[in-house]
């Protein structure tokens, strides 16, 4: 059976600067897979390549065996792969519910013609909208909060918004950016059992990039490491944590 | 759930037919009864092409968030297309339909054929390729006449039949509204304006920002290209000044005041500022027509300075919302 990620000699170069270099990923359908490394590994870079963002300067990122490298964004995210930002990117000016069920627009088949004379088949698809994110309004626990702007959520809402929001289109591959980043222990607790939750309940398959080695100890069956922009080790949790090249280049951040 | 006490209310848009049939009965009296003379009337039909041509621009820059220059442009092809159109078959309700049809469709086109191009790329070429699209198109007008004498050059088109009456405009403004209302409340108003807040983090979600920003600007012309052809059949005569650059920041203006991103900011706008125009015109002495570049952007900078989201900032008239939100914001 193969990966249902498989990305192979991933060259990423902005100019003289190699972000990424010869990188290679496999993940196994409905895996959680840990991306780690301290700051400026390349870690985005290498969700940004996966996610249409970037066009890779080479190598081969196949997802569910096709070619996706080089796709554009929305392509991307329409076969089935969604992510989150590092920096939370939300629709500000949105309300809560809007930004969860804009995502979900590609689905849909009433246009401009449907949408201006209020058809039947318009008014069915925006209840079938509205009624889906609201699910995942609820599993996120912001269902008191769908009217708000999303600008005007405290940091931890916007954060679980951000993951309804990529959660809403039933995609298979979910990219989580550093989803824990700014929170306290506590915070990250609960994020995690949310993310075991959610994997379970929609089936889906999870590649998690955190740069606090602690964080995804827990939850991730398997760990890769990035320094420089190269993979430097691969393992389980335990293993990674008693890799001399992990320890080294850890050492010095106090986040062993 | 969720109890809805909005829903027992009437529909918004039962509201929103109301409150116009009994405006226009109201207009309508009031010209009947002399009230307003007909030099007002011309002013209240100006509003009304105003508010049409106005509402399109938030389409393309309060709601899809780009910056376009050249509006007026546009409204200058729906004119002239449709007065040639008129001119061609003779005067008449039909033809005038016809040209109005025409007029929104060719600027629909054009608008097409820059947007494609131009918007795959950063939002800031569209205010570039636009502002260019009007310089050419002044120039085109200008020298009209050596292709198609009826145009008249820079010398102004003329001939053309006033077919446009209140009634036309009223009509053709209110469903510019409703339909406008429509398209923003909706899914695909919501993937335009999610393009606005944040182009990757659309692009993330499966917008693909090239279709809708070019939807939003074909739209959006295309409203410019019906208020043109109004106009056009509202003065008899045109003239390649009136859509060059300082038009469009006219438009831009009314779009700004009303609010980006607010279809009833600009209905209040368009009217407010229509008749704020004539009136300065009839108080004031021409020389202060003079001004008016002065004036404009000190008036903007104000905006900008003390109430940046224009006077309506997003907010809607009651009747302008769509039913299930009702209540909840
Ligand atoms: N668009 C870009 N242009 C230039 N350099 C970039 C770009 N994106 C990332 N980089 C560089 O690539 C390196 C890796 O960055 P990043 O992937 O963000 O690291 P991480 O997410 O692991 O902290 C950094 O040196 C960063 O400056
Ligand atoms: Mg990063």
């Amino acid at each position: 059976m193969s990966a249902l990620l498989d990305v192979t000699g991933l060259l990423m170069r902005f100019g003289g600067l190699v972000a990424v270099r010869d990188f290679a990923l496999q993940v196994d359908e409905h895996e959680l897979v840990g991306l780690i490394g301290p700051n400026g590994a390349g870690k985005t870079t290498v969700f940004n390549a996966i996610t249409g963002m970037y066009r890779p300067t080479a190598g081969s990122i196949r997802f569910r065996g096709r070619e996706i490298a080089g796709l554009k964004p929305h392509r991307v995210y329409q076969l089935g792969v969604a992510r989150t930002f590092q920096n939370i990117r939300l629709f500000r000016e949105l309300t809560v519910l809007d930004n969860v069920r804009v995502a979900d627009h590609h689905r849909g088949e009433a246009g401009v013609l449907h949408s201006v004379l209020r058809t039947p088949k318009f008014r069915n698809e925006e209840r079938r909208l509205a009624d889906r994110a609201r699910e995942l309004l609820a599993v996120m626990g912001l269902e008191q909060r769908e009217s708000e702007y999303a600008r005007n959520l405290p940091y931890g809402e916007q954060r679980r918004l951000e993951i309804a929001r990529a959660l809403v289109s039933d995609p298979k591959l979910l990219l989580l950016d550093e989803p824990a980043a700014g929170m306290n222990p506590y915070e990250v607790g609960q994020l995690m059992e949310l993310i075991q939750f959610v994997r379970e309940r929609f089936r889906l398959t999870v590649l998690l990039i955190e740069h606090q080695m602690r964080v995804v100890m827990g939850v991730c069956q398997r760990v890769l490491v990035m320094e420089f922009g190269e993979k430097i080790a691969e393992g389980r949790p335990e293993e990674i944590r008693a890799n001399p090249k992990v320890i080294e280049a850890y050492l010095g951040t106090s986040e062993g | 759930m969720r109890t809805d006490g909005a829903r027992r209310r009437p529909e918004p848009g039962t509201i929103a037919v109301i409150v116009a049939v009994g405006g226009f009965v109201l207009l309508q009296a009031l010209m009947w009864l002399g009230v307003l003379n007909p030099y007002w009337q011309q002013v209240l039909n100006l509003a009304g092409i105003t508010l049409i041509s106005a509402l399109g621009l938030n389409l393309i820059y309060g709601y899809t968030g780009q910056f376009s220059l050249g509006h007026a442009a546009f409204y200058g092809v729906g004119a002239y297309a449709s007065a040639l159109l008129t001119r061609s078959l003779g005067p008449g309700a039909g033809t005038l339909l016809l040209g109005i049809v025409a007029g929104a469709a060719l600027a629909a086109l054009v608008a097409f054929l820059i947007g494609l191009p131009i918007l795959r790329l950063r939002s800031d070429y569209l205010a570039i390729a636009t502002l260019g699209f009007g310089i050419i198109m002044k120039v085109l007008l200008d020298n009209s006449d050596a292709v198609i004498p009826m145009m008249g050059g820079s010398s102004g088109m003329s001939g053309i039949a006033r077919l446009t009456t209140f009634p036309w405009v009223f009509a053709f403004g209110l469903a510019a509204v409703l339909v406008m209302r429509n398209l923003v409340f909706s899914s695909v108003g919501r993937a335009l304006v999610s393009v606005r807040e944040d182009e990757l983090a659309a692009e993330a979600v499966g917008i693909d920002t090239t279709r809708y920003k070019t939807l939003g600007f074909v739209i959006g012309c295309g409203y410019a290209g019906v208020a043109g052809a109004l106009y056009a059949h509202l003065y008899a005569y045109l003239n390649p000044f009136s859509f060059d650059f300082l038009k469009s920041i006219d438009v831009l203006l009314v779009v700004v005041l009303g609010g980006l991103g607010s279809i009833s900011g600009t209905l209040v706008a368009a009217i407010a500022w229509t008749f704020l125009l004539e009136g300065l015109r009839v108080a004031l002495p021409a020389s202060v027509q003079d001004w008016r570049m002065v004036i404009y952007p000190l008036v903007m900078i104000v905006f900008m300075l003390f109430r940046p989201g224009g006077i309506f900032a997003r907010t809607e008239f009651g009747f302008l919302k769509p039913r299930a939100r009702r209540g909840k914001e």
